[in-house]
């Protein structure tokens, strides 16, 4: 499994215990938008879980700018590299 | 870091089985039971067992059941506080409580202050206001000591705006927050009149100055920041993109810290620290060792743990905690260090029970709740083996096991992080409580040395005053009314704003009893309230404190409130018993006292009735005042 795919499965986790409601798809393309409980409040929860679980520490610009949990996970990959 | 809660159990292996359990029963819209679920929400969980939890309860809280305290909880900052809502659930089921919380519209502060709307739109249980220093700060010029002065005015006319809004508006308490440090700037910074350091300082002396004076109840944020350590405690990311006041991660332990508090205002808050000795109070095992071989002291740095152990024990008992021993030793060797050690700051005379024997923890600890007539939910109990601690969580779920580790110098830590013996501003009748539930002890072995009953009571030389609802007696009042639940009619709870109405409503009798013999002042020890009408009284309230159970404290009371209503020219006394899970204990009280049945209602409670012309005075084996 590479990196990508490793991270995101653990993520995945993770949103399925936080937004417990949503039964779709998970992907490297998966936003917000797509998430009915996944709205600015709960997305900072989000980040912090993430963190607690990959053991990273996003900066400022970096939690305003993802695109998608696939642009999240390319930081996520960088972090691990440094 | 391992965990925000080392004090508490770690995960078992079937710990996800046994909350699919509990969520099952849950899910069919049943309350499941209340020990079990207690006890999964207490245990040292990681980000996603802490999000199970936090979804459990908020289901428990569209349930309808017993066993659980509901506290309907506002929340108002001038921040975001939404990240709290969720722990605040979670943290609440740990500690026997189901909390809901209401947050206010974002930065309502000002409006719920000082406007005459309520953002919150229902009556509350508690009003929490985090409040960061934007909300308080005045125009502070440094050095400028009267522009200082001024700000910190105008922070105890909010403080004070939000306590009466509160109570006026919802009918219940506020609790405010402290600020917490800031990160240093200067060695100069509390030096400095202006500084934000020395602002937030001053501020937290003045909510605690408040609190004291019972003008508001305080969460000390200040205190849990600096144990968490400040850079921690603050995130500046989360701030600056969402306005969080405190590191979002930590929300859990904050909410736990809450949550603790709100178990000392519903007295939920354990009352009695239950001891093992071997290696919990010294170094070493007193029957092989014996007394020259334990360690304990200046002899070695463990017994100089040990020792610091004993002086916070000593503190606790301080603050009306009281103290017992359970241990597997024979009873004169068990005493022994006690008697004769000079290190042991702990004396015989501390412990008000001494429970040495050779059989299993569970029943010695069921003994001691006995002996000092509490639940088992007031009972907390620490215990440095890891085998003990597991059976008595197995068999006594309700009883608080800290996980207080095996090494003494952190006993202290585990014991009070747990902050199950968290307490309001004390007044005296707490401090009295410990040495009270001492000679209760050792009225018990008189007793039973006695014999005759009635003679037993009046070598007791017990006096009884009565009076009125005042001013001086309402802290206590509230108290007793909110965590009285075993001697407990019907227990109805009041808040302070609902007593003080009370006091001064003609259609109401409010009396607190208080009672002293020569043993102890137990202080108020009853509360009764009597609902007048007409040519019938009600009586809504009668509990009693469980520090002083078969004096015939209820028997002379009743004789007293019959003479009133005689004097008043009443015809006859209704009285309801509301069963509830603790208070069994007074389901004959009514038919004790010469009541007669009236009902039983549709929800289980039983209604009395006594035509006074019936009443048949009871023996009295007191001195009685009343002040009315």
């Amino acid at each position: 499994m590479s990196d990508h795919q490793l991270y995101l499965s653990q993520i995945a986790e993770v949103i399925r215990e936080l937004f417990d409601e949503y039964d779709g798809p998970i992907t490297l393309e998966t936003t917000a938008r797509d998430v009915p409980q996944w709205d600015s409040l709960s997305n900072v929860r989000l980040m912090v879980l993430i963190e607690q679980e990959l053991a990273v520490r996003f900066s400022t610009a970096e939690v305003q700018g993802f695109k998608n949990l696939g642009s999240l996970i390319d930081a996520v990959v960088k972090r691990k590299q440094n | 870091m391992n965990t925000f809660f080392p004090w508490r159990p770690p995960l078992e292996e079937n710990w996800a089985a046994r909350v699919a359990e509990l969520e099952a029963i849950a899910a069919g819209g049943e309350m499941p039971d209340y020990a079990a679920t207690r006890s999964v929400a207490n245990h040292q969980l990681g980000p996603r067992q802490q999000l199970r939890i936090e979804r459990l309860a908020k289901r428990l809280g569209t349930i309808k059941g017993n066993g659980f305290t509901r506290i309907e909880l506002g929340l108002l900052g001038n921040r975001t506080l939404s990240y709290l809502c969720d722990p605040l659930g979670a943290a609440g089921l740990a500690r026997g409580l189901l909390v809901s919380v209401h947050e206010a519209p974002y930065d309502r502060v000002a409006g719920f202050a000082f406007s005459a709307k309520n953002c919150f739109e229902r009556g509350l249980d508690a009003v929490l206001a985090v409040l960061d220093e934007s909300a308080l700060q005045g125009e502070r010029p440094l050095l400028d000591r009267a522009a200082e002065d001024e700000a910190v005015h105008e922070a105890e006319r909010i403080a004070s705006a939000i306590a009466e809004a509160a109570r006026s508006k919802t009918g219940c308490p506020a609790i405010i927050a402290t600020l917490p440090p800031c990160i240093q700037m200067t060695s100069a910074d509390i030096a400095t009149p202006g500084s934000i350091a020395r602002f937030r300082l001053r501020v937290n002396m003045m909510l605690g100055e408040g609190a004291a004076e019972g003008r508001w109840l305080m969460w000390d944020q200040a205190a849990l920041a600096s144990r968490i350590g400040i850079e921690r405690w603050f995130d500046p990311i989360a701030y600056h993109s969402a306005k969080v006041p405190f590191n979002v991660e930590l929300c859990p332990l904050a909410a736990d810290n809450i949550a603790s508090l709100l178990a000392a205002i519903t007295g939920k808050s354990a009352r009695a620290l239950v001891l093992d000795l071997d290696n919990t109070l010294w170094g070493g095992v007193i029957g092989d060792d014996g007394l020259a071989g334990i360690r304990i002291g200046q002899n070695s740095a463990e017994g100089e743990a040990f020792v610091a152990f004993q002086d916070f024990v000593l503190r606790l008992r301080e603050r009306g905690v009281v103290l017992a021993v359970c241990s597997k030793n024979t009873d004169a060797v068990a005493r022994e260090p006690f008697r004769r050690h000079p290190d042991m700051l702990l004396k015989e005379e501390h412990i008000a029970v001494f429970q040495a024997n050779w059989d299993d923890k569970a029943t010695n600890i069921r003994a001691i709740a006995e002996k000092l007539g509490l639940g088992l939910e007031s009972l907390a109990y620490v215990d440095d083996n890891p085998a003990e601690r597991e059976r008595v969580r197995r068999e006594l779920p309700l009883v608080s096991t800290i996980e207080v580790g095996e090494d003494p110098s952190f006993f202290t830590d585990r014991v009070a992080g747990s902050g199950l013996f968290d307490h309001l501003p004390l007044n005296s009748d707490d401090l009295a409580r410990a040495s009270s539930y001492g000679a209760r002890a050792t009225v018990a072995e008189i007793r039973a040395r006695v014999g005759n009953y009635e003679e037993y009571l009046k070598s007791l030389e017990m006096r009884m005053t009565i009076s009125p609802f005042d001013e001086v007696g309402r802290p206590r009042i509230v108290q007793l009314i909110n965590k009285s639940n075993q001697f407990n009619l019907t227990t109805r709870r009041y808040n302070d704003e609902d007593v003080r109405r009370m006091q001064g409503d003609p259609n109401f009798i409010g009396w607190q009893i208080r009672l002293d013999d020569k043993f102890a002042q137990h202080g108020t020890i009853g509360v009764v309230i009597v609902r007048k009408k007409g040519s019938e009284w009600e009586i809504d309230t009668w509990l009693q404190s469980c520090r002083v159970l078969e004096r015939g404290v209820e028997q002379s009371l009743m004789n007293s409130l019959i003479e009133q209503a005689v004097s008043a020219g009443v015809v006859s006394i209704r009285g309801r018993y509301i069963p509830t899970e603790r208070n069994a204990m007074v389901s004959d009280f009514y038919q004790r006292l010469g009541f007669d049945l009236a009902g039983t209602n549709g929800n289980g409670s039983v209604d009395f009735i006594c035509a006074i012309s019936q009443y048949e005075p009871h023996p009295v084996s007191m001195n009685i005042t009343l002040c009315v």
